[in-house]
């Protein structure tokens, strides 16, 4: 059983005293004329990072768009153009072609087709029913539960042998939406099991190991002092067909030599078992923080009062370490929706994601820059959705959490 | 020097100073980036390239300037002393013109990547593309004709190679290298019952077999594949769009048989000899890999030769229309067209010549010349083996691949 360790008093106090406000006082020009310098050397601190974000993201997002609407072309020649069959002149044209298609709905035991605006607008107001109805008083947090089970159910799966088990699957007669679909999937599920695993990890290092807990954390991240492609080569020599695993099974006599387990590598499973392997040790680190965050006593106070250890972390850590849990979800979610690495090494014919089909555009001998800039804004968009919803859902209290 | 900044100082400073480097930084992303391709590229097809060499006129080195000449090649093309230095670039290394002229390398990932690049602003000398591409490198204007007289070997190169190389009645591109690509299998654990004992691409519809093949993920050679299977040996660089769709199928059909689609030849090789797959895509120097690889030892290793025909490329060097010394980057280009070279490539890469003349006897490992068939011409023509070459309907092939690959 872990100790539950008192934390310093000073600090605990400060959570719980709030310290009195003073009273406004007029104060001089001078003193203004002061401060503004203050926040002018602040703004000039931040200047690298402006200078980057404009000449690393903004003006390349500014040529995506109008490579998106046909406004920009990636050759240098008309000649070279019409090779290529890019488009002149302004046009949605590119953009019909990802989204003009249907969603299919597979529910068990019924299909169904819907537009994809319809979806879309669908999915807008169930985020928006996320973020804010928990300021409807009495039912708002079940609207804001039943919100959330609606947007991620779709997403949902359970790595299961070749098979990902899943309640709902959206899938599109759209080839590039039927990936985006998949992509979004797998990038749900390895965010929602490497979450899972972080936070006894995260939970066992803020509480169960003292003093040696930064030693712990370290050996924790240990993982990225290699190359991240080199532990993703590791992978392929556990899973492969010969790999450790099978090797083990066959040794043992559950598996049968002439048919190892196949779907362990270039599959979905893979990609989704590869990805949180290499995301559980950063996600650890906001976890563990947002534990560090917990006054110590609430926990001694509730077990006081009888409640079980499970009980004091569902009642009380959850709700403060839920900002936490989210952020680490999105440290996940974001980058491995738009992977390109690990599906390209290990994902096979069934584990493709998005972010191969996006960067082939570009590179893979398509020269289709148009179609890619597109790909590429659908993708950023729905990740600044996702990302704005978040920030408001933890603005407005973790919805009630 | 002892002077005290203030702090009002230090902002004027930090403001002038972002300001100055967000200016010089959008300069230089604007010229460095895909978008201005139009403008760099207008500037190289209609600034750079002379009306003499446009028309295939003659460069003179002696009097051109020195400086590096920059060699955009792939992997392993490059001075390397383990492949027994300078090898394909002995000729101009052991010249005159080395010493004022020296090659630097730089290395390409695949012929999009490398056409992307020097579209975007990048300006090497000689560039390291294959065959299917000339048009394209020549349509965005990148590349310039050559002076043939500063190729004294290229008669050697056989016309069926060298055609594709040819745009509008001038030369553009000096092949070097060429090959198969075809499928490695295990031999004891594929067979060809279903196409009536005989090998062919058919196979990779075999349900037997299925999780235990890949295919390179080349979008072209996905389609040309479905296109061979669909019609027997019919050239499948000559597809219409209806051919395209068809193979498309086929090739969805295929996708669903095979493990993956590889991006690197060693990962593939790998997986083949860690026993993850019975059959794949490979290059000549693939195969020989696969056959002599140790946990193969009692393997029967097998090139597939199928009754379609091989798929099968070439590559070869062009002058960058942007060169400042575009008379000693052809005699560069030139050294890769001798004999020696060839011979040198067959032995240290397993891939066969473009040149053909004095290449045979000069090649150290004559295992290699049965195993590749390069005494035997008739492997090397259809309906044997399938060269690429430029496509008019590539949009049509690329889409189509890519959306088998997405699907």
């Amino acid at each position: 059983m872990c100790r539950l360790p008192s934390g310093a008093p000073g600090i605990r106090m400060a959570t719980i005293v709030e310290a009195p406000i003073p009273p406004k006082q007029k104060r001089s020009r001078r003193e203004r004329r002061n401060d503004g310098g203050s926040a002018l050397s602040t703004y000039g601190l931040l200047a690298p990072m402006l200078i980057l974000l404009s000449t690393l993201f903004l003006l390349p997002m500014y040529y995506i768009v109008l490579f998106s609407i046909a406004l920009k072309r990636f050759s240098p020649t008309d000649a070279l153009a019409s090779l290529n069959g890019e488009l002149n002149s302004l046009s949605a044209e590119l953009w019909a072609k990802l989204l003009s298609v249907n969603v299919t709905v597979m529910l068990p035991g019924l299909n169904f087709n819907v537009p994809v605006l319809l979806v879309g607008i669908i999915f807008l107001v169930l985020l928006v029913a996320a973020v804010t109805a928990s300021r409807i008083p009495e039912y708002g947090n079940w609207i804001v539960g039943i919100a959330f089970v609606l947007l991620l159910t779709p997403f949902m799966t359970l790595p299961a042998g070749n098979n990902l088990l899943r309640l709902v699957e959206l899938t599109s007669d759209g080839d590039y939406l039927r990936l985006f679909f998949k992509s979004v999937s797998m990038a749900m599920t390895s965010s929602v099991i490497a979450v899972v695993i972080a936070i006894p990890v995260a939970y066992f290092l803020a509480f169960c190991v003292g003093k040696s807990k930064y030693t712990w954390l370290l050996i924790v991240i240990a993982p990225f002092l290699t190359s991240y492609l080199l532990r993703i080569f590791a992978w392929k020599v556990i899973l492969g067909d010969q790999g450790l695993i099978n090797s083990g099974l066959i040794a043992i006599g559950l598996v049968d030599e002439a048919s190892p387990l196949s779907f362990l590598i270039y599959s979905q499973f893979t990609v989704i078992v590869v990805l949180t392997y290499a995301w559980v040790p950063f996600i650890c680190l906001p976890i563990f923080l947002a534990f560090e965050t917990i006054d110590r006593r609430l926990l001694e106070a509730a077990m006081d009062l009888g409640a079980t250890r499970l009980q004091a972390f569902l009642k009380i850590s959850l709700p403060i370490i839920a900002p936490g849990i989210v952020a680490a979800f999105l440290f996940v979610f974001i980058p491995s929706i738009g992977e390109y690495i690990t599906p390209s090494l290990v994902g096979g014919t069934q584990g493709t994601m998005y972010g191969q089909s996006l960067a082939s555009q570009f590179v893979g001998g398509a020269f289709n820059w148009q179609f890619g800039s597109v790909m590429a804004l659908f993708l950023l968009g729905v990740v600044l959705l996702i990302t704005f919803a978040t920030a408001r859902f933890l603005r407005a209290g973790g919805g009630g959490l | 020097m002892n002077e005290k900044m203030t702090r009002k100082g230090f902002v004027a400073l930090t403001g002038a100073t972002s300001l100055a480097a967000f200016l010089a930084a959008c300069g230089g992303s604007s010229s460095d980036s895909g978008s201005s391709a139009a403008s760099s590229g207008d500037a190289q097809a209609e600034g750079i390239v002379s009306e003499e060499a446009a028309a295939g006129g003659s460069f003179d080195p002696a009097s051109e300037p020195g400086g590096e000449i920059d060699v955009f090649t792939w992997s392993g093309y490059d001075d390397d002393p383990k492949a027994g230095a300078p090898w394909m670039w002995s000729q101009y290394v052991e010249g005159e013109y080395n010493a004022e002229s020296p090659l630097k390398f730089t290395f390409l990932e695949n012929d999009g990547q490398a056409l992307a690049k020097v579209a975007s602003g990048y300006s090497p000398d000689i560039i390291h593309p294959c065959i299917a591409y000339v048009v394209q490198w020549k349509e965005a204007g990148l590349i310039q004709p050559l002076d043939m007289a500063l190729l004294p070997d290229y008669a050697g190169i056989p016309e069926a190679i060298s055609a594709g190389g040819i745009v509008d009645g001038a030369q553009y591109m000096v092949p070097f290298d060429v090959g198969f690509s075809c499928l490695t299998y295990d031999a004891d654990k594929i067979n060809f019952d279903n196409s009536g004992g005989s090998e062919s691409w058919e196979v990779l519809l075999d349900d037997r077999y299925k999780g235990r093949m890949a295919l390179f993920s080349d979008d072209v050679a996905i389609i040309k594949i479905g296109h061979l299977i669909n019609e027997g040996a019919v050239d499948p660089n000559v597809q219409t769009t209806e051919q395209i769709a068809a193979a498309k199928e086929t090739a969805l059909k295929v996708k669903a048989n095979l493990r993956n689609y590889w991006d690197s030849q060693t990962d593939t090789v790998n997986d083949f000899v860690n026993g993850n797959l019975d059959a794949t895509y490979t290059w000549p120097d693939g195969y020989w890999k696969i056959k002599n690889h140790p946990k193969m030892k009692d393997r029967n290793i097998k090139y597939m030769q199928p009754m379609q025909g091989r798929l099968a490329w070439v590559c070869g060097t062009v002058l960058s229309s942007a060169t400042k010394q575009p008379g000693r980057a052809t005699m560069a280009m030139a050294a890769t067209n001798t004999a020696a070279a060839g011979a040198s490539l067959l032995d240290i890469f397993q891939y066969a010549s473009a040149q053909q003349e004095g290449v045979r006897e000069l090649i150290k490992n004559s295992e290699l010349i049965a195993a590749f068939e390069l005494d035997k011409p008739e492997a090397w023509a259809p309906p044997n083996a399938w060269f690429e070459a430029p496509l008019p309907n590539y949009k049509e092939y690329i889409t189509a691949g890519q959306e088998v690959k997405a699907a």
